[in-house]
């Protein structure tokens, strides 16, 4: 019996010895992790990469890249050899570049524009970036007119034609008005809480007055006619083919402003913003970029009240899912720019990055 | 007395055995569900999803649901926007495997669109949901204006008498997916007459005006016009309907865009579909009426698919 508690004291002992070791270990590396990884490759170095990858990509050769063992790949959330996919039809880099480093995780996120086949395509890559490595590698290909689902789309052509970022997204915060990354984020996030299942009736504040919004090329805030919006690439929810019967009363994108498409409550139809993750918070700018998918269920969600008292239907009539990458300038808690790439995806889609659980969650992650 | 008992015992466990052996062996021989049992669950699945409540249906604990290959809570998706049924129904059943499948004109939210259903049956209750929606907007091509009913071929019975084993009917159809990815339509036992029909336009051979689509469903295979076509990756047969000579695959195109043109002979460089344009995939349902050991028709269910996603089920 006493041998017994004795063997069971010394494993308890043990266990306990390696549990607070590993803990120990872990927040060790927690405080080192920040200043050994922003040392390990800063801003430049990062956009190195990005052009790195970039010329092999079209180079079709993996192999001049500086890759981790377990470098993993995926392209519109599919895991994919490196090499296949785009790897293989990429002929050019555009002109449209729009880099949006953060040396602190190590990851950068690229906003650009390619030749594929001739025809001009949108590009958003992440990289991260283990020992001058990289480690991994997401990609979105945004198509002109391939995609049966957006046959319009000039999302590429208008990026060049725009000819780079917004110069504020580009612009330093002085150091006394930066803010920490959890803020960052959480400011950013309001966005997509706000805009899930919108009401029109939240806390708008968080926009700054001039805030404007550039989707796949367009500015999607300048409160264009209907007219106008359903002859452009269509806007979150819209349908390619026109058919949801957007009017002037009922079309959010009418609307001149951030704050007052939100107001409008007219975006009730997004049902859930969902796998919310946070890969760039680059507190020296001010900019926030999250993926994330806008699931639109289609059914019930599409006929609301709005806090003018309308009953409205509006969004698709089918279930559709954007798969996205969006970028927030954040000032002061405000957000003053936003742009976003994306295409439809298959509804409900996983970005290859998350578990099953959190892809359907809406809760932000960093 | 003790040795007595530790014998009766031993036969009672031989006989407990014996007895819970005997149903076992019954039902392998004889499916619990058969034709009409499993074609009756479909039914119930489709009116549930109609009346947008999955909690009418028996569902066993670990019940899973794809649409388009996406993992989905039953409830979401078609569940919510599936407005009406349409008389068109084309069922297909295994009841040896609790497998049936159906392909069905739903209404969605007052648009058309092609369902293909399958349904895995365990003990009177759903274990699997495998769904592929063909839209206007997620398909180049899509004509429901034909969809009245099922062709009549796909319900006819074959005599006991005449029907292939199941992996001779699996490796029929594994011929015209071998014949898609090396150009060739010799290899696959086609019935001369063969017909194919997807998303509801027939399309071998078709009445487009292009040259090619004239040709029989073999020699289109063999003018190498489907190149762009790299692999039939992954395969599956689900149900293997060998009552009514009937095989389901479940399979994805990969389409790597890597050529564009091809040389037809007697026709020259001819650019390939518009699949060839960019890398993607398409997910596909299709069945096989086999008759005589030929291929005798094919109907597709067919969607467009993020190049090499996954179908869910791998």
């Amino acid at each position: 019996m006493k041998k017994k508690l004795v063997t069971v004291a010394v494993a308890c002992l043990l266990l306990f010895g390696v549990i607070v070791d590993k803990s120990n270990r872990a927040a060790a590396s927690a405080n080192e992790a920040t200043p050994a990884v922003s040392n390990a490759c800063d801003r430049d170095c990062l956009n190195g990469f990005v052009d790195q990858y970039l010329d092999a990509v079209v180079a079709h050769d993996p192999s001049r890249l500086p890759l981790t063992r377990t470098v993993k790949f995926t392209e519109d959330g599919q895991r994919l050899e490196l090499g296949d996919g785009f790897w293989r039809t990429a002929m050019a880099r555009g002109t449209y570049k729009f880099y949006m480093g953060d040396p602190v995780a190590g990851q950068v996120v690229f906003f650009g524009t390619m030749r594929e086949a001739g025809s001009p395509v949108s590009l958003v890559l992440r990289l991260r970036i283990e020992d001058k490595k990289i480690a991994e590698i997401e990609t979105i290909i945004v198509r002109t007119g391939m995609n049966p689902a957006r046959p319009n789309d000039t999302g590429a052509e208008s990026f060049e034609k725009l000819g780079g970022p917004d110069p504020l997204f580009l612009e330093t915060i002085p150091p006394a008005e930066r803010v920490s990354r959890d803020e960052l984020a959480r400011t950013a996030n309001k966005y997509f809480s706000g805009m899930q299942q919108n009401d029109g009736k939240g806390d708008y504040s968080f926009f700054a007055d001039d805030c404007s919004r550039v989707e796949n090329g367009q500015v999607t805030t300048q409160g264009r006619s209907a007219n106008e919006i359903q002859t452009a690439p269509p806007a979150s929810g819209q349908s390619a083919s026109g058919q949801n019967g957007f009017s002037r009363n009922t079309s959010y994108g009418a609307l001149a402003g951030c704050r007052a498409q939100f107001q409008s409550g007219l975006l009730h139809f997004v049902t859930r913003i969902r796998d919310r993750r946070f890969v760039v918070l680059d507190t020296e700018h001010g900019v926030a970029l999250a993926f994330i998918f806008f699931d639109h269920a289609a059914g019930n969600t599409r006929t609301f009240q709005t806090p003018d008292g309308q009953t409205v239907t509006a969004g698709p009539t089918n279930p559709w899912t954007w798969e996205m990458a969006e970028a927030f300038k954040v000032e002061n808690g405000k957000i003053r720019r936003i742009q976003a790439i994306f295409q439809r995806c298959p509804y409900g889609m996983s970005s290859g990055w998350s578990s099953w659980e959190d892809a359907m969650s809406d809760k932000a992650r960093w | 007395m003790r040795r007595k008992f530790r014998m009766s015992g031993l036969l009672g466990l031989f006989l407990l055995g014996f007895a819970a052996c005997v149903p076992r062996a019954a039902s392998a021989a004889e499916p619990s569900c058969d034709r009409a049992c499993l074609t009756g669950f479909v039914d119930q699945y489709l009116a549930a999803m109609v009346a947008h409540d999955p909690s009418k249906l028996p569902l066993g604990k670990n019940v899973k649901f794809t649409e388009d290959g996406v993992a989905l809570k039953l409830g979401d998706a078609l569940w919510a926007t599936a407005s009406g049924l349409g008389n068109y129904k084309l069922y297909f059943a295994e009841p040896e495997a609790g497998a049936v499948g159906a392909f069905v004109l739903v209404q969605e939210n007052g648009t058309p669109a092609i369902l293909e259903v399958r349904l895995k049956v365990v003990k009177r209750r759903i274990a699997e949901i495998e769904t592929l929606v063909a839209r206007k907007d997620t398909t180049s091509f899509l004509n429901t204006d034909n969809l009245k009913e099922p062709r009549p071929i796909f319900l006819e019975t074959v005599p006991a008498t005449d029907r292939p084993s199941r992996a001779e009917m699996v490796s029929m159809v594994g011929k015209y997916f071998d014949g898609i990815e090396q150009g060739n339509g010799d290899i696959v036992p086609f019935d001369k007459d063969c017909i194919r029909v997807e998303n509801g336009i027939q399309t071998c051979p078709s009445s487009a005006s292009s040259a090619l689509g004239a040709l029989s469903c073999g020699a289109q295979l063999s003018t190498k016009i489907f190149t762009y076509i790299q692999s039939v990756s992954p395969r599956r047969f689900p149900i293997v309907d060998k009552e009514r000579g009937l095989v389901l695959a479940i399979v994805r195109f990969n389409h790597p865009a890597t050529q564009q043109t091809v040389d037809v002979p007697g026709h020259g460089k001819m650019t390939m579909g518009r699949y060839s344009q960019w890398p993607n995939s398409t997910s596909i349902a299709e069945l096989f009426k086999i008759k005589d050991r030929k291929i005798k028709e094919i109907s597709a269910v067919i969607v467009t698919a993020t190049y090499k996603a996954p179908t869910g089920w791998e």
